[in-house]
């Protein structure tokens, strides 16, 4: 059932001076004015923009009783405020608990909201009332400034917001159509947010996870695969100095898997590459992937936490905070490590080799027998065999076969996953939608089996470490109960394989794999 | 969705008042508020300028036959909607006599908002019957407005003996006193003769004041009107307590 109200943000063209604009309604409708307000504040949202994405905005406004997070995520509907307090970045867990923080949890989940522009507004209320004096339409007009440190302010388009009132729809048709016939205003292109951003340097679509290279079939494979591994070392640097600073765990999750995609693209189209040349990107990528690993794992584990807690009785919960407290001084250790190894020479020297290897040509094609051959034939190939290999592999696979198997399965799942994101948009949608659907969900057991193997292991060996510490013999009790219920979990995994890898090597979805990617 | 009611068996004791108060205090809060009107006199709908009808009348709304969603109307308080009132509202007992589970009827039309609002204030008429009824088995909370006497918290107590007896799902029953008139002593010792511990009786008294009955004038509510007079300062109070109690 929904009770949307509709809100119009319209941009003023030039030429067209607000105040104009607001004698002008002041004429045609029975407007109320409200006095002029200037505020300024700060637009706060995740890296990859995740509340743009779920139609609210977040600020940080200044008040007499300091800076106040408001959230507003509907036309028509009043805002929720929380303190915000003195901070650089809010994860979830730093917001006062309540209303906004239950709102913002489902969709911020693990990411940090940070400051992303800073606006200097002055704002001019109206309403629109019928004739029992009852407002049947807002309006605010608008007009801003992104602020910009060690700059002026850059003038931003000024604007009309015009919001409904809910079960009034006809004078905001009316009002609408006055403004559109008479007044030529037109849907602003962006929201204010985006364009403060964009005015302030940075990207509105926020961090991107997605490659977006637009591939033809008939590409030469060498091109293809450098445009993609270029973008995907953008990805690589733009989520470096959030890993470093370690303002979410997100930053080092999405650098880690543009590296892996990038193994993934030499490692499948190799035969694009210079031999020897490869051999040495490929290490360098290697060692990035290992130095980020053993922080990263600590994250699966730690942003489990909660999860495998609830599976604990509660009166076990205390006995686990050693366990925490373990978890906690080994990240912070990792990364250190992480950071020692990420900010020295070998890094950037490492870096700037492969940055160079991108982008300044990789000689004579002779030595390379993909490079001149269609993308669309030579990634099809490798998609047809990986995924062969893959129905020989899982096909191995029975209740006796060891963790190990399960794993290279995994690893080679993979790879096709990487194959079928970076390179399925050359094959109809129709064909590679499903496919990535039935790998997925194998993968996803996979993932878990994995994922558990590893965290069990990990706990296994704090014992000894635990065993000394004060606290350390209930904690050893209760981190019992932990593994217990994380080799439960993986046996579940386990157990939902064959399933999984049914749908995926399905007779028929092996016939649309080897029709799609023949050559 | 938390769903509060403002009933009492009598009228004239501040149900529309506190109704309307603490609706516009809960917007204000950030919570989605609904305000319905049930009392077929649409004092509520006229404070809030919003004509008291609703397309289909009282009986195609109570039998499920109306979209509620397209009944709402939105008030000049942002976060703050009403289903209005409607005259036909006057004959809703006999409906709900002639409906299946004549006594879930009011929180079945309910329960298709619930997603979209984290409060219902529920304005009733003034009765005991199947609606009053309807609102009991509805309330999470039911909030009685009491003008100090003697004979009022007997009443009071009545009602409280009667929802036990009658009510399934049985509501937070507090009450509040109202219209207080501190002159009179009559007033002055029932409120201060209330022992402190009593849970069922707010702390908060709403004074009889001028700016309150102003509002039928200014066609708002107090707290938006005269947001530092006496009578919005002690909603305001009215609101945090309420608040508590329904952990929002």
């Amino acid at each position: 059932m929904p009770l949307e109200v509709p809100s119009h943000s319209l941009a003023l063209p030039d030429g067209v001076d607000p105040q104009a604009l607001v004698s002008f309604l002041g004429e045609r409708f029975d407007v109320v004015v409200e006095p002029v307000t200037s505020v300024s504040y700060t637009v706060v949202d995740t890296a990859d923009r995740r509340l743009r994405g779920a139609g609210a905005d977040l600020t940080v406004d200044g008040g007499r009783s300091g800076p106040t997070l408001v959230l507003r995520e509907q036309a028509g509907a009043a805002p929720l405020s929380t303190d915000a307090g003195r901070r650089k970045r809010w994860l979830i867990g730093d917001l006062p608990e309540g209303a906004l923080r239950d709102r913002l949890a489902p969709v911020v989940e693990m990411r940090a909201l940070m400051p992303l522009a800073r606006v200097q507004a002055d704002v001019q209320p109206l309403r629109v009332c019928n004739r029992e004096a009852k407002t049947v339409v807002r309006m605010r007009v608008a007009t801003h400034a992104a602020l910009v440190t060690g700059a002026d302010p850059v003038p931003l388009s000024p604007r009309l917001e015009v919001t409904g009132v809910l079960g009034y729809p006809k004078p905001l048709a009316r009002v609408l159509g006055v403004l559109s016939t008479e007044v030529g205003l037109v849907d602003a292109p962006g929201s204010m947010a985006d364009e403060a951003i964009a005015a302030s340097g940075g990207d509105p679509e926020g961090i991107r996870t997605k490659v977006r290279i637009a591939l033809r079939p008939d590409q030469r494979t060498d091109k293809a695969a450098l445009a993609v591994l270029r973008d995907l070392a953008g990805m690589v640097e733009v989520n470096l100095p959030g890993t470093l600073d370690d303002l979410d765990t997100e930053f080092l999750h999405d650098l880690r898997v543009a590296v892996r995609r990038s193994r993934s693209v030499l490692r499948e189209l190799k035969g694009a590459f210079p031999p020897e040349k490869l051999k040495v990107q490929r290490d360098a990528l290697t060692w990035v992937q290992a130095v980020t690993g053993p922080t990263r794992d600590l994250d699966v584990q730690l942003l489990d936490w909660d999860h495998l807690l609830a599976e604990v009785p509660a009166s076990r919960h205390a006995a686990l905070t050693p366990v925490r407290t373990l978890l906690d001084r080994h990240r912070a250790a990792a990364l250190r490590a992480l950071r020692r190894d990420l900010r020295s020479a070998a890094y950037r020297d490492a870096w700037r080799s492969y940055r160079t290897f991108l982008g300044s040509g990789l000689g004579p094609a002779r030595d390379r027998p993909d490079a001149k051959r269609p993308i669309a034939e030579v990634a099809g190939r490798r998609i047809r065999k990986v995924y062969a290999r893959m129905v020989d592999m899982g096909s191995a696979i029975d209740g006796a076969s060891p963790a190990a198997e399960l794993h290279d399965l995994r690893k080679r799942g993979k790879e096709l996953r990487y194959l079928l994101e970076l390179f399925g948009g050359l094959w109809p949608t129709d064909v590679v939608k499903p496919m990535v659907r039935s790998l997925k969900g194998l993968q996803d057991v996979l993932g878990t089996h994995q994922d558990r193997e590893v965290q069990a292991d990990h706990l296994r060996a704090l014992a000894d470490e635990l065993a000394g510490q004060a606290g350390g013999p209930d904690a050893l009790l209760a981190l019992g109960v932990l593994v217990d219920q994380l080799d439960a979990e993986q046996r579940a995994a386990r157990a939902g394989f064959a399933e999984r890898f049914a749908a995926f090597a399905a007779r028929d979805q092996r016939k649309v794999v080897t029709g799609t990617f023949r050559p | 969705m938390k769903i509060v009611a403002t009933y009492n068996i009598k009228g004239g004791v501040g149900k529309t008042s506190a109704a309307v108060n603490l609706a516009a205090l809960a917007a204000a809060c950030g919570l989605r508020t609904l305000l319905w009107d049930l009392d077929p006199q649409g004092a509520a709908s006229y404070l809030f300028r919003v004509r008291p009808k609703v397309r289909g009348g009282g009986r195609k709304l109570v039998r499920g036959r109306s979209d509620v969603a397209e009944l709402l109307r939105g008030t000049d308080i942002e976060g703050l909607d009403l289903l209005p009132a409607d005259f036909s509202y006057r004959h809703m007992d006999l409906v709900l006599d002639e409906s299946g589970k004549p006594t879930r009827r009011l929180r079945k039309v309910l329960m298709p908002l619930a997603e979209h609002y984290d409060l219902a204030v529920l304005d009733c008429p003034p009765s005991i019957s199947l609606v009053s009824e309807n609102v009991f088995e509805a309330a999470d909370t039911l909030l009685v407005p009491l003008i100090p006497s003697i004979l009022t918290l007997r009443t009071f107590e009545q009602l409280g003996e009667f929802v036990d007896a009658e009510v399934d799902r049985r509501p937070d029953i507090v009450a509040f006193f109202s219209m207080v008139d501190w002159r009179k002593r009559m007033h002055r010792e029932v409120v201060q003769s209330l022992p402190d511990g009593r849970t069922d009786i707010a702390r908060t008294s709403i004074p009889a004041a001028t700016e309150v009955e102003l509002m039928g004038v200014e066609r708002s509510p107090v707290v938006v009107h005269a947001p530092r007079s006496r009578g919005a300062r002690a909603y305001a109070d009215l609101w945090a307590e309420l608040r508590e109690r329904l952990a929002l």
